[in-house]
């Protein structure tokens, strides 16, 4: 215990205060930001004031569609990610006039007038437009998705209105006609209710396989050259004289894990500082309400999963004697982590079906599964409680045997070992 | 085989009883990897205190020896009994060990490394710190031990793992070739360390090829060839049974003497004199006359057979 404990600190420490270990903390949450910022403030920056010309036959209705359009500027879509609209100041309003002349000499002169800038687009909405359902945008750039939608919807709302109004329905009445409907989803969990959509229920899912990825990714490859140093430097053999390989494996996994821990703590209280302002603002994230069941089990499911799969690079490294045969034997581990992503769609559309139950439960799989299942629907605790139990046996029986193949690597130098040479090993190293 | 029987201590046929004053016993220790017997039915046996030599030609199962003492290996039968007790790993805090292939990591400062060692092997953190401090100064690392080990040296890192090997005091102390790589000073300097300890009454077993060494430190050894013990015993009584064989001539002039078959059986050159190896029975005052009266002598020395003869003359008999 001792002896673990002494080699857990040693790894802990070594890796903490190194200068890179400082650089990534700090400089990733940086560059992560920087990335999610960058494209929505590009996206923002083409958005200025654009300033438009409506081509009517009728300046009554060329009018309402005006309104329209600048009573909301380009289509928002119901949920998360439309925080760019509603934001603009008022110097940002697009400027849209309105053309009751729709002949063939004004559209030609308007031409002109995009090419030399005067104005960035019209919009070709006669009569005859209309009645075909068809109008046409002519500008510098072609409108992306999100300015067709807003304009489709704008003139589709003014037409249906127009129509309603023929009928007899004041405008008011079918305003209240066409109003759209929202819906919105509450999830029963143990006789609680929570309000949370689709997404949100995703967007957990996907943190967890985002972080596990990383950590997974950075530490495990981590675990593996510190096994492979021990070998190469032959500092294994003063090790092994002094501790035994298990308390060695032990140490070095937790050491190793608790660095990542570190680092994933630090960005975590990183991102709480800088984002608890902005998220205090965001209603849309109201719908994000983690339960304290969900929240301990990505705790456990994150670093049980964590464990198994840094266990299963510290075992690549045992094999291995060079950093270079360990990363051509890194799909091992990488596979089982992109298949339980891809089986991610079917486990949340039928959490309970046979084949997903019994899925979840593989070792490997278990940390994105049954964890995905869990924010799902809860599953019965017996299925939790034997993934988790079968991950912990998996972590312990992986340790061992990765232990006996370490203390055999004192034998062997120069190349890979092949599957029938690891058997014989662990042969040797019985006891 | 002549040199095995002929001396006092047991043989590697025979089956050794337990004895208290023994830290180390091999009762028909045996390891083998496949078809390779690395080591087979070894017997032997270690007394405490002083220096006890473990020789053998490369690949003649001195590493898979030690390696099973230190617990890294398991023998695939036979007994190891350490201190009187069978080898568990609880010996291990008692055992100090510097093995043939030197590692330390090269990233952590030389105090650290050092306290790191000792702490493993239940020295206290302030503890270990303190002895590492003492020892660094006797070896001249003061300056060093704020430098990470990557910096130093190869010879400088040797002394910070022999310390590493010696600071928590331990009772036996395994050294496998532990004079490769340094410079003579520093030679001496471990020399006289490995000597001090000897005579506080720790064991040393010292494992190498250098019969220059072995000679001058050790008071037993055992030789190795093919995984077994071909020669075990007091040093001083090995060299006596093999007898007043040798003798060192230098001279000037004619050298027929030294083809004098009735009297010399072989010798050896060493440009500056000879080492004449005498035939069996022969009378060394005869070669004396010969040589006196044809060549002037500067010396005429009856000597100890050296280690290394009976080394290659033991191995190449088993070998043969």
């Amino acid at each position: 215990m001792r002896n673990t404990w002494l080699i857990l600190k040693r790894e802990y420490l070594q890796r903490v205060r190194t200068r890179s270990f400082l650089v990534l903390t700090l400089l990733l949450p940086g560059i992560m930001t920087a990335l999610m910022v960058l494209p929505a403030k590009m996206a923002t920056m083409g958005q200025k004031a654009q300033h438009i010309v409506l081509v009517t036959s009728n300046p009554q209705f060329g009018e309402k569609v005006r309104q329209q359009l600048l009573a909301a500027p380009v289509a928002e879509e119901e949920d998360e990610g439309s925080d760019r609209a509603g934001k603009r100041k008022p110097e940002d309003q697009d400027i849209i006039d309105v053309d009751a002349n729709p002949t063939d000499s004004e559209r030609a002169a308007l031409r002109d007038k995009v090419s030399t800038r005067q104005i960035d687009a019209f919009l070709w909405l006669t009569d005859d437009a209309i009645a075909a359902r068809d109008v046409t945008w002519n500008g510098r750039e072609t409108a992306d998705f999100r300015e067709r939608s807003w304009l489709s919807e704008s003139v589709g709302h003014i037409i249906q209105q127009r129509e309603l109004s023929t009928k007899g329905l004041t405008d008011a009445q079918a305003d209240e006609l066409l109003k759209p409907v929202k819906v919105e989803t509450v999830r029963i969990e143990g006789g609680r209710e929570t309000k949370g959509s689709g997404t949100g229920r995703l967007l957990e899912i996907v943190v967890m396989v985002m972080l596990l990825y990383m950590a997974v990714l950075f530490y495990g490859i981590s675990v593996m050259r510190s096994v492979l140093e021990e070998k190469t430097s032959r500092i294994i053999e003063v090790l092994l004289s002094s501790a035994s390989s298990t308390e060695l494996m032990a140490g070095k996994l937790l050491g190793v894990g608790a660095v990542g821990l570190t680092q994933i703590l630090v960005w975590a209280i990183m991102a709480g500082v800088i984002a608890f302002p902005s998220l205090a603002l965001q209603p849309d994230l109201g719908e994000l309400q983690i339960s304290p069941g969900v929240m301990a089990a990505f705790g456990l499911f994150f670093l049980l999963g964590y464990l198994l799969y840094s266990t299963m690079y510290a075992t690549i490294g045992a094999i291995t004697t060079t950093e270079q045969e360990g990363q051509q034997l890194q799909f091992l581990i990488i596979i089982p982590l992109v298949l339980s992503v891809f089986m991610l769609m079917p486990v949340i559309r039928t959490p309970d079906s046979a084949a997903v139950v019994w899925l979840s439960m593989v070792p490997f799989f278990a940390p994105i599964l049954m964890y995905a299942r869990i924010v799902v629907e809860t599953p019965p605790l017996w299925q939790i409680a034997l993934s988790l139990l079968l991950m912990i046996a998996t972590v312990s029986g992986l340790v061992v045997l990765c232990a006996r193949i370490y203390r055999i690597g004192v034998l062997i130098y120069g190349k890979r070992a092949t599957l029938p040479e690891i058997l014989k090993w662990l042969k040797y190293a019985k006891a | 085989m002549n040199f095995a029987q002929a001396t006092a201590a047991p043989t590697s046929s025979s089956v050794i009883s337990s004895n208290r004053e023994d830290t180390v016993q091999l009762n028909n220790v045996r390891k083998c990897y496949d078809e390779f017997v690395a080591v087979a039915d070894l017997n032997l046996s270690i007394k405490a205190g002083g220096i006890y030599g473990l020789l053998g030609p490369n690949g003649a199962g001195k590493t898979s020896t030690i390696r099973m003492i230190m617990g890294i290996i398991v023998p695939d039968a036979g007994q190891i009994t350490v201190f009187g007790e069978p080898l568990i790993r609880a010996h291990m805090d008692r055992f100090g060990y510097l093995p043939e292939e030197r590692g330390l990591y090269r990233k952590m400062k030389v105090l650290e490394h050092l306290v790191f060692l000792g702490q493993l092997k239940g020295l206290s953190g302030a503890e270990a710190t303190k002895r590492a401090k003492s020892w660094c100064d006797r070896f001249d690392l003061t300056a060093w031990t704020d430098k990470k080990v990557g910096e130093l040296s190869k010879g400088m890192q040797q002394k910070v793992q022999f310390i590493g090997a010696i600071l928590h005091d331990p009772r036996l102390i395994i050294m496998d070739e532990p004079f490769t790589g340094l410079d003579p000073a520093n030679a001496v300097v471990l020399k006289d360390v490995l000597l001090e300890m000897a005579k506080s009454g720790k064991t040393i077993l010292l494992s190498t090829h250098r019969m220059d060494q072995v000679e001058r430190l050790c008071q037993s050894i055992c030789l190795i060839n093919h995984g077994r013990a071909v020669l075990e015993g007091d040093l001083n009584q090995i060299k006596a049974r093999y007898g007043r064989q040798n003798v060192q001539i230098k001279y000037d002039g004619d050298a027929g003497f030294l083809q004098e078959t009735r009297l010399v059986q072989s010798f050896n050159d060493y440009g500056n004199y000879v080492e004449v190896q005498l035939a069996p029975g022969a009378d060394s005052q005869e070669l004396l006359r010969l040589a006196s009266a044809k060549a002037r002598l500067d010396k005429f020395e009856l000597m100890e057979p050296s280690l290394e003869e009976i080394f290659i003359a033991v191995v190449g008999k088993t070998n043969a």
